[in-house]
């Protein structure tokens, strides 16, 4: 994956979708964002033309929700927890472990897309501090030896791609 | 809708329903503080300045979105609502930074003012100033964010007025800020540079980027001065400059809070270097200052001198559209009864105002008004609009944003222009010709004329038409059926290169609605642009598009007083009133005022007195506020024909190519020098008085016409504008008004025809086609010309702007993506251009909006020599190639 080069064919797929549609924005961010893992800058304008909005008005939006990204992101993304229960857990300490593990900073991507690293105010998981998202997988009650196989597994995924 | 009753501060106060709170205090003169709130913007509720408490119940509403219910008692200023006023204006404070105190908004800034007026000094927060980047790399704008309150004025205005779409709020919470897409510097954007965002702006994080410092010392009032839309100014005044132009923010005005980049930052030939301030004579050819006795004395003689010698139709007197109406009404009146030759006309005629006489023709003088649909604002109620030819974004801006917001609100939209023009985008249709042009054939002559048959063609086989209008107001309708029915319409399709889809999609959005034409210099000066404009107005008389609410023409004019200057009769063929010279009732009415005799004949327009002087029997020419030499075409030509002339007077501002070659140069004034009054295009009289005195030697144009007449000989002419508003309200009833003139009135608010006109018949014309043209060969490419936003007209004033200059300096000519390829072109390649009568050269810019087979050439740059391109012909002859487009080659330099 070079997502770095667009590929025009998908997006007007997904556009086709939603040509004109009213209220139609957010669904559609939502369609471009799974599709490609982030939003594309230069999308922007065809998507602004699609549902007949600014392309600038279509640009606040994906800046005002954390939920879009409007740079590529790694083919898993990690959420580690900040939550308060995390943090009496050594969430702070599985963090680091992250950051070493993966040579990544906090909102960070590898350079070869496989990883990005997030952390999260709360992933509302208490009962499993410490824990972790990697995309949609919740993963608790971390401790060094199991954040070292989780982030093997997902390397593992790479491997076999 | 209801009235309702409630109190506000113990005071008993009422409004309709559905008005806010905020609306309703306003209304009764109940102050409350606000930052967001605009009455043209719609309510934001952002700021929360504007807090009143239910005194009831305690709780507090933010007054600007909170709708005024029966019975509220409410409190504007109660301790709670000051305690929390002061707390919103303390954050904002303690968020702004130092360079406040050096701030150019200085004491306009309105959170300073409420600042103060809350009396919040040493605000004891820590202060945490937002900083981003400054940006000030164009020469009109400069964006100081750090001091945003986020209000969203700007942006809304963006979105609401202008339609632009160029910034919206970017990210969130303390780093959220208006920002353009991927956060380019605004000339990067779709910015058009409009500068109604700065007027908007409460505090300094928009600002003008100007010399001056400081706030201007007074203000005044005026109408602008560039195109036909009229737009209502605000002139900042310091010393004896104009230092800050901003809209007038007068409720009803065309504009309301609006303007374009010309009148927002191109009044700076206001404080031109190169204004004239003395009057000049030529003395053994070099024009030399002379005293005003000196420069009148020469005039006055030289005009009755020529005149004995070889008759007064060897004098001709251009007028200008650009002058109020008073001094177009003198100007005519000294040329008509002093001198006696109806040899009068304007700079009008550039801009198709043939075509607007070919359209009141039509009707009797009653019914002149009956064609044209009146205020703008009922663009915004239109069925239907259509526009042909216009470029309203590039010239006459205001415009392109009543059309835009008229398209958001969903009213269907047509655009006819070979161009891809700004608003195709928001047009539900455009029309175009397709494919190239094919060598020796000439269809884009054709395209108006023809696509306006098909589609007229096409209604009439759906039976789209007003029967009951048809029968009531019109005449000759039989025949125009039966012409149109047989027209070929395969043989239309070809000739113009059109798509008959298009044109059937066109038909298909105006079946059964009233429609609102928007009709520009693209149809009107083209060859055919009479028959164009004969069948668009048989279009209208089939429809019923007369005389109904918001429908009919608005013909786009590109000089501020146009429509002025045609009704004070600064034309050949028509006495101020637009009362036929030709017709012996008519003329009496100004024999009888003027208790002088009127010469019976039409006298010569713009194209004859050139003609005439080139043949050697125009001997003079009166020019006043016009520059013939830069805006007409073949400047060469132009030049020889003048200079030929025994003696030619010119009256203006600048120092420009016509006075460079006059005999006496008398300086006038603009319109923020004098008073006035201007006619817009739509119809609207607007009276102006003078923000400053003319500099040093220059006086108003009325009081040098006046003196002028004095020394002809006739003491009584001098006169005031008063004086000369009466004289022209006595007599002609549309400005019966204008004597006390003191808000803008309307001479055609509403058209009456379907209440008034019973027994009115319009007649249709007969269908026309055009004709095959050949072409030749060796010119295998059509330039199409236009204005850009940046310049208006020939670009004599706007080219005084350092800025503007700046900004824009080289008029890029625009080639096809395809022909860029074919030529080898590259942005910014050299290219020359090469017609039957002359030769340019210039830089090139690759635009996919252009057709292959065409360029796009912008008037106005490097001293508007686009025109050298062109060949000087008469317009609406049948002969006539037309001055908005013409055959070229193109090569790479």
């Amino acid at each position: 994956m070079n997502p770095t080069e667009m590929d025009w064919e998908k997006l007007s797929e997904i556009l086709a979708q939603h040509q004109g549609k009213k209220w139609g924005l957010i669904p559609l961010l939502q369609e471009v964002q799974e599709g490609f893992g982030f939003i594309p800058p230069e999308s922007i304008e065809s998507i602004a033309e699609t549902l007949n909005l600014y392309p600038s008005q279509v640009q606040g939006v994906i800046t005002f929700y954390a939920g879009f990204s409007s740079e590529p992101k790694g083919k898993c993304v990690l959420k580690v927890c900040r939550g308060t229960a995390c943090h009496v857990k050594g969430g702070k300490s599985v963090l680091r472990l992250i950051q070493k593990n993966l040579d990544l900073k906090e909102g960070e991507t590898s350079p070869d897309y496989q990883f990005t690293l997030e952390t999260a105010a709360c992933l509302g998981a208490c009962f499993l501090a410490p824990a972790m998202m990697v995309d949609r997988e919740y993963y608790g009650k971390l401790n060094p030896i199991k954040v070292t196989s989780i982030l093997g597994e997902y390397r593992k995924e790479k491997g076999e791609d | 809708m209801e009235t309702i009753t409630l109190t506000i501060n113990g005071k008993r106060v009422s409004c309709l329903e559905g008005k806010s709170i905020l609306e309703a205090a306003e209304a009764h003169g109940i102050k409350i503080p606000k930052l967001c709130y605009h009455h043209s913007l719609k309510p934001f509720g952002a700021c929360r300045l504007c807090l009143v408490e239910d005194e009831k119940t305690g709780r507090l509403f933010a007054s600007c979105v909170t709708p005024a219910a029966p019975d509220m008692v409410l409190l504007s200023d109660s301790p709670q609502v000051l305690k929390h006023r002061r707390n919103i204006i303390s954050l904002m404070m303690a968020e702004h930074p130092e360079s406040c105190i050096v701030c150019n908004k200085g004491n306009r800034c309105q959170l300073r003012m409420i600042a103060a007026e809350l009396g919040i000094g040493e605000n004891h927060l820590y202060p945490m100033p937002n900083y981003k980047p400054l940006e000030q790399a164009n020469p009109f704008i400069m964006r100081d964010l750090s001091k945003c309150i986020l209000c969203g004025k700007c942006i809304r205005a963006d979105h609401e007025l202008v339609c632009a779409g160029a910034i919206d709020y970017n990210s969130r919470g303390f780093d959220s800020r208006p920002a353009t897409l991927h956060e380019l510097p605004l000339e990067e954007s779709t910015c058009t540079f409009c500068g109604t965002c700065v007027s908007l702006c409460p505090t300094g994080a928009l600002s003008t980027k100007t010399d001056f410092a400081g706030t201007p010392e007074r203000e005044s009032n005026s109408v602008c001065g560039f195109c036909g839309i009229g737009c209502n100014l605000t002139l900042g005044i310091a010393g004896n400059m104009i230092v800050d132009v901003n809209p007038a923010h007068i409720e009803n005005s065309v504009n309301d809070a609006t303007l374009c980049v010309r009148g927002h930052f191109g009044h700076d030939f206001l404080n031109s270097t190169q204004r004239l301030t003395h009057p000049l004579a030529r003395k053994e050819k070099e024009l030399v200052p002379v005293s005003w006795d000196n420069a009148l004395e020469t005039t006055a003689k030289k005009l009755l001198e020529i005149k004995d010698q070889h008759g007064p139709e060897s004098i001709a007197f251009l007028g200008s559209s650009k002058c109020s109406n008073e001094e177009n009404y003198l100007f005519q009146k000294i040329a008509r009864t002093i001198i006696e030759t109806n040899n009068v006309d304007n700079g009008g005629y550039l801009s198709g105002r043939l075509l607007l006489d070919l359209a009141e023709e039509r009707t009797d003088k009653a019914g002149r008004f009956n064609f044209f649909a009146g205020p703008l604002s009922g663009l915004e109620q239109a069925e239907v609009i259509f526009v042909l030819g216009a470029e309203p974004d590039q010239a006459a801006p205001v415009l392109d944003y009543y059309l835009k917001r008229s398209a958001k609100k969903g009213t269907p939209l047509i655009v006819a222009n070979p161009k891809k023009i700004g608003l195709t985008t928001s047009a539900s249709c455009w029309i175009h010709p397709y494919g190239s042009p094919k060598p020796a054939q000439n269809f884009f002559d054709t395209f108006y004329l023809e696509l306006i048959n098909l589609i007229s063609a096409n209604l009439l086989e759906k039976n789209a038409i007003d029967t009951s209008f048809i029968s009531r107001f019109t005449s000759g309708y039989e025949e125009y059926k039966s012409d149109l029915l047989s027209l070929d319409q395969k043989t239309s399709v070809e000739k113009a290169n059109l798509d008959s889809r298009s044109i059937k999609n066109a038909a298909e959005t105006l079946t059964g609605k009233k429609i609102t034409f928007v009709v520009g210099d693209g149809l009107m000066l083209q060859r055919y642009g009479k028959e164009a404009m004969e069948a668009l107005l048989n279009l209208a008389l089939m429809t019923g598009s007369i005389g109904y609410k918001g429908a009919g023409f608005h013909i786009l004019s590109k000089e501020n007083n146009l429509v002025g200057a045609w009704d004070m009769g600064t034309v050949p063929g028509t006495l101020p009133g637009r009362l036929m010279i030709n017709n012996e009732n008519d003329r009496n009415i100004w024999e009888k005022a003027w208790k002088s005799k009127i010469p019976q004949t039409k006298g010569l327009d713009l194209y004859q007195m050139i003609k005439k002087a080139e043949e050697g029997s125009l001997k003079a020419i009166y020019i006043m506020g016009e520059n013939p030499l830069r805006s007409l075409p073949q400047p060469n030509r132009l030049l020889k024909s003048f200079e030929s002339l025994e003696f030619v007077v010119a009256q203006d501002i600048l120092f420009n190519e016509t006075v460079n070659i006059a005999d006496v140069v008398l300086p006038g004034a603009p319109f923020s020098e004098k008073a006035g009054s201007f006619t817009n295009m739509e119809g609207k009289i607007q009276c102006f008085s003078p923000a400053l005195p003319p500099p040093k030697n220059a006086k108003t144009d009325l009081e040098i016409l006046g003196l002028v007449a004095e020394k002809m000989g006739a003491p009584e002419y001098k006169s005031n504008h008063e004086d000369i508003r009466k004289e022209i309200s006595n007599t002609i009833s549309a400005y019966s008004e204008t004597a006390a003139c003191k808000h803008p009135i309307w001479i055609r608010e509403k058209n009456q025809l379907q209440d008034n006109m019973a027994e009115k018949q319009i007649r249709f014309s007969p269908v026309t086609s055009s004709s095959e043209t050949v072409c030749d060969d060796d010119y295998p490419f059509i330039a199409l010309f236009g204005s850009t936003r940046f310049h208006l007209g020939s670009g004599t004033r706007t080219g005084q702007s350092e800025r503007i200059n700046v900004f824009a300096p080289q008029g890029e000519i625009e080639v096809s993506p395809v022909d860029a390829e074919k030529m080898n072109l590259i942005k910014d390649d050299r290219i020359k251009v090469t017609s039957v009568t002359g030769e340019l050269e210039r830089t090139v810019k690759v635009n996919s909006n252009i057709r292959s087979g065409y360029i796009h050439i912008p008037t106005a740059y490097n001293h508007n020599d686009a025109r050298c391109l062109i060949q000087l012909v008469p317009l609406l002859d049948a002969d006539s190639s037309g001055w908005d487009s013409c055959r070229v080659t193109v090569e790479k330099v």
